[in-house]
Parts: C-alpha cells; sequence; structure tokens
C-alpha cells in the first residue's frame, strides 16, 4: 500500500494546499483586493517584549517534508528522490531520520483503509493545529500566551515560567513560555501519543517534546519555527518554518467540525480505533 | 509529475470546491481518477462546517434521475471570500465538475460548480463572481 497511498495523499493534499492558498488569499482577487499586509515596527507589551496578538493567517502544512507557499522543511535533511513539488524548478521534499519503529509506523499509516482521528473531529493536537489553514488568534499578557485555533474552535494556553503539570497525558501538550531576547520560545511536553503531525500521517509518540519559536520582525508578520524531537519515532529533532500574516480585516469564527461531518457519520471515510496503531498486515 | 496530479490541475484545479484536507485527506475519501460531471438542479445546500454540500438531481447515463452530493469548502473561508448559501438557490441548475468517493456512493468532490453562463459559484470572490485565480505569492 503506502509508498504509493502516501504518495498519492502528499500530491493530493499538494492540489488541495495550493487550491486552498489562492482560495484563502482570495482568489480572483480583480474586485475584491487583498488589504495590504500592516507595515512598521512590531507592537511591544508594557513589559517591553514582542506583542504576538492578533489574527494570523497561516499557511495550511499538509507535509512538514515539503516546500510550499510561507513553509520550508528543514534542509539539512536529506531530499527524498521520488517526491517533490510541481514545476521544473520544484524542490524534493526531505526524507525523515525515522528509527525503525518511526518507519513501520508511517509505512503503515493509511488513512483511507484505517481512518485518521482528525476525520471523526478529535483533537487535532498542537503541531496539526498549528499546520491547519485557519486563522489562529494569538492573545498575550505578561503571564499568559493564549492560541484560538479556529479549526474547530480549540485553544491552547501556554504559560510564562515554570508551573505544576497536570499528570494526564494531553492532546495539545503542557507548556512552558520563555524569552529567549525577543523571541518566545514555547516548550511542549506530555503529549498522549494519539497525534498525527499533518495530514499526510506522521507520527508521534508520547515521548514527543515540541520546542517552537516565535519572533515578529515587523507589524505583519510572525516568523515561525518548529522543531520536533520525538526519540521513538526518529532518531534526531528536525524542523519546519513558516511565516505567519497578520490579518487584521478578518476576525475568528466558530468551527463545529461535528455539526456535520457527513464524511464521517455516512462511513465515506473510517473511523479508527487507535489512530498509533500500526495497521493490520495486508 | 503523477499523470493524475496533471490532470487534477488540468480540471480546474484551483477551483473553490477543492476540499480542506486538515481534517482528512482527499484520497483517504475521493478517488482523482473517477471524474464525474453533473448537471441539474440544486435540491438542497447545507451550509455548515466542515464542508457545504450540494445536493443536485442528476441524469445518469440511462437518463433516469440520481440525487448526487457533492461536497464543497468550508464556509468559514467561503464567507471570507464573500460567499453566502444564497449564491445558489433550490431549483438552479448547476454544473458540478468532481471526483467521486472510493466507496462508490453518489457523493463527490465537487471541484467546480458552475451556473448555465459559465460563472462559477463559491470559488474566487463573490464580487467578480469568481474570476482567474491570482497566481501563489
Amino acid at each position: 500500500m503506502s509508498k504509493n497511498f502516501i504518495q498519492w495523499v502528499a500530491m493530493g493534499a499538494l492540489v488541495g494546499a495550493m487550491a486552498l492558498a489562492a482560495y484563502g488569499q482570495g482568489q480572483g482577487a480583480a474586485t475584491r483586493a487583498q488589504p495590504k499586509t500592516p507595515a512598521g515596527p512590531a507592537p511591544k507589551t508594557p513589559e517591553g517584549k514582542p506583542d504576538f496578538s492578533g489574527l494570523w493567517e497561516r499557511p495550511y502544512v499538509p507535509d512538514m517534508t515539503a516546500y510550499g507557499r510561507n513553509q520550508t522543511p528543514d534542509e539539512s535533511l536529506p531530499d527524498d528522490p521520488k517526491l517533490s513539488g510541481r514545476g521544473p524548478n520544484a524542490k524534493h521534499n526531505k526524507l525523515l531520520p525515522f528509527t525503525a519503529k518511526g518507519k513501520a509506523m508511517w509505512d503503515s499509516y493509511d488513512a483511507a483503509s484505517n481512518g485518521d482521528y482528525t476525520g471523526s473531529c478529535m483533537p487535532f493536537g498542537a503541531v496539526r493545529s498549528v499546520n491547519s489553514p485557519d486563522p489562529l488568534q494569538i492573545m498575550q499578557n505578561a503571564k499568559y500566551v493564549g492560541f484560538l485555533w479556529e479549526q474547530n474552535t480549540w485553544f491552547h494556553i501556554a504559560r510564562f515560567g515554570e508551573h505544576t503539570k497536570v499528570p494526564t497525558p494531553l492532546w495539545f501538550g503542557d507548556t512552558t513560555a520563555r524569552w529567549d531576547g525577543d523571541t518566545m520560545v514555547l516548550d511542549s511536553t506530555n503529549f498522549n501519543g494519539r497525534i498525527r503531525l499533518d495530514t499526510n500521517g506522521h507520527p508521534t509518540s508520547d515521548k514527543l517534546h515540541v520546542i517552537e519559536r516565535y519572533s515578529r520582525p515587523d507589524m505583519g508578520h510572525i516568523n515561525y519555527e518548529i522543531t520536533i524531537d520525538d526519540p521513538e519515532y526518529y532518531t534526531r529533532p528536525w524542523k519546519n518554518t513558516r511565516v505567519f500574516t497578520l490579518r487584521p480585516d478578518w476576525e475568528i469564527m466558530e468551527y463545529s467540525c461535528e455539526e456535520n461531518n457527513k464524511d464521517f457519520f455516512e462511513g465515506h471515510i473510517k473511523r479508527t480505533q487507535n489512530p498509533n496503531a500500526p495497521a493490520v498486515s495486508k | 509529475m503523477n499523470t493524475k496530479l496533471a490532470v487534477a490541475l488540468a480540471g480546474g484545479l484551483l477551483a473553490a470546491a477543492l476540499p480542506m484536507l486538515a481534517h482528512h485527506s482527499f484520497a483517504a475519501e475521493f478517488d482523482d481518477a473517477k471524474k464525474v460531471m453533473l448537471q441539474g438542479p440544486v435540491a438542497k445546500i447545507e451550509w455548515q462546517n466542515p464542508h457545504i454540500w450540494l445536493y443536485l438531481d442528476a441524469k445518469d447515463e440511462g437518463g433516469k434521475v440520481v440525487r448526487w452530493q457533492c461536497e464543497g469548502g468550508p464556509p468559514n473561508s467561503l464567507t471570507r471570500n464573500g460567499w453566502t448559501k444564497d449564491a445558489l438557490k433550490e431549483g438552479d441548475i448547476i454544473t458540478i465538475d468532481g471526483r467521486r468517493a472510493k466507496d462508490g456512493t453518489n457523493t463527490c468532490n465537487a471541484r467546480s460548480v458552475k451556473l448555465p453562463d459559465g460563472r462559477t459559484v463559491f470559488a474566487g470572490s463573490a464580487d467578480d463572481g469568481g474570476s482567474k485565480p491570482r497566481a501563489a505569492q
């Protein structure tokens, strides 16, 4: 199954992502021009730190190994000779540094046959939410950073400074925020091992450790870098970088994944029992 | 490039109703090789997340009218592009260029939705009736 299917999923995802990129940007902008991204210096908090508050448009990242608009994979990884974007100058995807277990989990991923947890509107988790196409509202003060994900109307809170960890493994992880100069660093652990990183299904375990770095070079943009460190499935940490764009013309909207998930409740996509269980051998 | 992808690109790639793939992948549900071209009156519109659904009654090869259901984009994105569910009314004749579900039901993913005068619906911006897509930045 897996290699051809995964490649096709990747291509299908790329197809959708490209459409989405144009679509979300206001396709056919002859009479509906996209507002200019605000210019000027990044705003500061009363404490003198960059303020990331705002509603942010982000690139949809269905495959963290692929190049795309406003997204770059880890360029220290080797190229995947079999997979690349479209066009004559398209760059190759990157090969992830799988452990043997991670490779087995990746090779066995088959959303068509076994479903994917997101198909039934289960919590996406932190990384998949960052990869999602819908806007993100960030609200920030000296104690907390709140991430309001329009996709499925979820939230996540990061706390500045150490705090008591909850004992329950989490979909979104437990996140501590700190400053590294003017870069906000988010360090997340205590994941429940049930999330897939992206639509293509790159696996994670409960050993997952995510480090995110947010910087705001100017009013209109966030530079974002995420590092995936999961020693169960990957032999070393690896990264992906993005650019987020401020959208002062948008307001966050409610999004209920469950309200009419026909694809799922009519059985067109499969229900998954355990997102991280390897598929039954065919 | 994979032939199927080339066909998909030729077949109106940037039309509105390509799926938001975040909550499930296209290939988990639909077969890009199973193209359907459906024409008929709109029977119903469901304007809800995670996808809008269009229902139409189209004639099959034998001339029999069958009910199809086709998913489009998510209402939030459509709303941001100026569309509402009132862009179509029950009874409007539409042509859907779609890809059929792998399970063989009369379910499709709508790649484009067109009115008889050629205007696309739920694509591009509502202001211009869906003109050429912008170049990717």
